[in-house]
């Protein structure tokens, strides 16, 4: 009896090790694979976020007019956009996230471009999204701002001025996909409301065209000055907006420190004189110190005049 | 004999009892010696297991090793693969950007159209757009006219001992401007490979007292750092 009893104990020691470090084992198995799925995860999410920046890099025009494309997820994806104004010219951050098993990935990596403006509902989600540009020009080309939908989001623009909705029947083209997002009629009765000129309660997003040029949206005022910032409100956020407007503004102060230096450069070389190296110096400031989007209208004056004196001039710089 | 031994030792046995001291003095030793062999048998066993269980742990830890190494050399791969497509797709519009772009100073919009005098500015502030476009080296090389001023037969002819298809290599400066046929605007030294366009490289220039534009065939050529 008492034989068996140490047997007993002795087996049971043998397993009680083995349990132990087969646990050990298992868990560290798990641990690692979850760790690598994770990694596995954030390279993918990366990854998305880095081939949505690249493949906004045909969207630089010349001078062509707004065009669009369509970029597509093999699952459901979030794109993220932030911005920030460190350094020189800021930057343009994307996070993408996916949907596995019903369930949303953590917001991967942030991916971070100089070069590019982006604006988008934060976050777009789907499995397609659409993507144009149009150029800012104040009055030089400053950049061209990218905006990114989500074929799920639909816009309908009511009340759209000629020249609005000529370019959005072009950017849907002659042949509209089933995914598109944009409409001036027929609109769906899910779509988002973007009304020119009305304060209708139907009405999610107010773009005003007169004297006092803003986007209305979620109770906030975003103002613009051409069409390409309109557009940047109406897809964007106020937050979004303002920042990206920021970074512009640092863009526009040194392309204007080098169309200074260009006009002194050639006065040197061939002697043709431009006449705008003081107006630049003020563009320059007037940029600096934008303070926010209100300011908008007094750039879009002094854009006005510089055009008209860099066409006319005897040398143009642009 | 032998039986005489064998019923001495019989007679010997027979004479201790099973209460004596001896006999349990024998039986306490074998029951010793039995629970050492057992004792010793069993540490055997833990040693044999835990030696399998370490083995186990080792192998699958060195093939989740092979596993991760080719997954981040795949990884590698893939960042390589996104920087040349960056570069690829960059190389085709970054004439357009405004830091090069022609606008309208040579007549109409141009597409493809760099505007020398602003690229010379942008190179005397280029620390300024470290990083900007996300590639290790920008430069534009005039491929078209040649010019004789420079023409070379070996780079010994060239001071800057690069000759490239009969024209030495100089680089723009201000100085030597526009007597040159390469612009570094960023260099990063470091392995990489290049995209490359053909633009148009435009200036203003002063030809018997009057302003002119001249343009001339250059090469865009943009290099992206390989992922080590």
């Amino acid at each position: 009896m008492i034989k068996n009893k140490k047997g007993a104990l002795e087996f049971s020691f043998a397993w009680i090790f083995a349990i132990i470090a087969g646990m050990f084992i298992l868990f560290s198995a798990i641990y690692g694979v979850s760790k690598f799925i994770n990694i596995e995860k954030s390279s993918q999410d990366a990854q998305t976020a880095m081939d949505i920046g690249i493949l906004t890099n045909p969207l630089e025009s010349s001078f062509e007019t707004a065009k669009r494309t369509m970029i597509s997820a093999p699952v459901e994806t979030r794109i993220y956009t932030s911005c920030n104004n460190n350094g020189f010219f800021g930057k343009q951050t994307i996070r993408t996230s996916q949907k596995t098993y019903d369930k949303w990935s953590n917001e991967g990596v942030n991916v971070s471009f100089s070069n590019k403006y982006i604006f988008s509902g934060n976050p777009a989600e789907g499995k397609k999204f659409y993507l144009f540009s149009k150029s800012l020009e104040l009055p030089f080309k400053i950049a061209d701002l990218i905006y990114l939908t989500s074929a799920e989001d639909k816009y309908c623009f009511k009340d759209a001025p000629k020249n609005i909705e000529e370019e959005i029947e072009d950017l849907i083209g002659e042949n509209p996909s089933a995914n598109e997002n944009f409409f001036t009629e027929d609109c769906p009765s899910e779509s988002i409301n973007v009304c020119f000129n009305s304060r209708g309660n139907e009405c999610n997003i107010k773009v005003f065209t007169g004297n006092s040029k803003y986007v209305e949206k979620d109770g906030e005022e975003m103002h613009y000055e051409g069409d390409a910032l309109m557009y940047a409100a109406i897809f964007s956020n106020k937050k979004d907006y303002e920042c990206q407007l920021e970074r512009l503004m640092k863009r526009t102060a040194q392309l204007t420190d080098i169309y200074a230096d260009k006009s002194k450069f050639i006065l040197e070389k061939t002697g043709c004189n431009s006449g705008l190296d003081v107006d630049l110096i003020l563009l320059k400031n007037t940029a600096e110190n934008l303070g926010g989007s209100g300011n908008l209208n007094t750039i879009s004056d002094f854009s006005e005049q510089l055009s008209r004196e860099n066409k006319y001039g005897e040398c143009r710089l642009w | 004999m032998v039986n005489k031994i064998n019923k001495k030792a019989q007679g010997m046995k027979s004479k201790i009892s099973p209460a004596s001291p001896f006999r349990k003095k024998a039986q306490m030793k074998n029951k010793n010696i039995f629970q050492l062999l057992h004792k010793k048998s069993g540490q055997m066993k833990i040693q044999q297991m835990s030696f399998m269980l370490l083995g186990v742990f080792l192998f699958f830890a060195l093939v989740g090793m092979i596993i991760l190494t080719v997954k981040f050399s795949d990884l590698k791969q893939s960042a390589t693969d996104l920087k040349e497509q960056n570069a690829l797709l960059l190389v085709t519009k970054l004439a357009n950007s405004p830091e090069f772009s022609c606008g309208e100073v040579f007549g109409t919009q141009k597409t493809d159209c760099i505007d020398w005098d602003k690229v010379m500015i942008l190179k005397e502030n280029i620390n300024k757009y470290s990083g900007f476009w996300g590639v290790s080296n920008i430069e534009i090389r005039r491929v078209y006219p040649e010019n004789k001023e420079i023409e070379c037969r070996t780079n010994a002819d060239c001071a800057s001992d690069i000759c490239v298809r009969g024209e030495c290599t100089v680089e723009c400066t201000q100085l030597n401007y526009p007597k040159c046929n390469l612009i570094t605007l960023i260099d990063k030294p470091s392995l990489g490979y290049s995209k490359s366009n053909f633009v148009a490289l435009c200036r203003k220039e002063k030809y018997n007292e009057e302003i002119v534009n001249k343009c001339e065939m250059a090469k865009l050529i943009v290099r992206y750092e390989e992922v080590q």
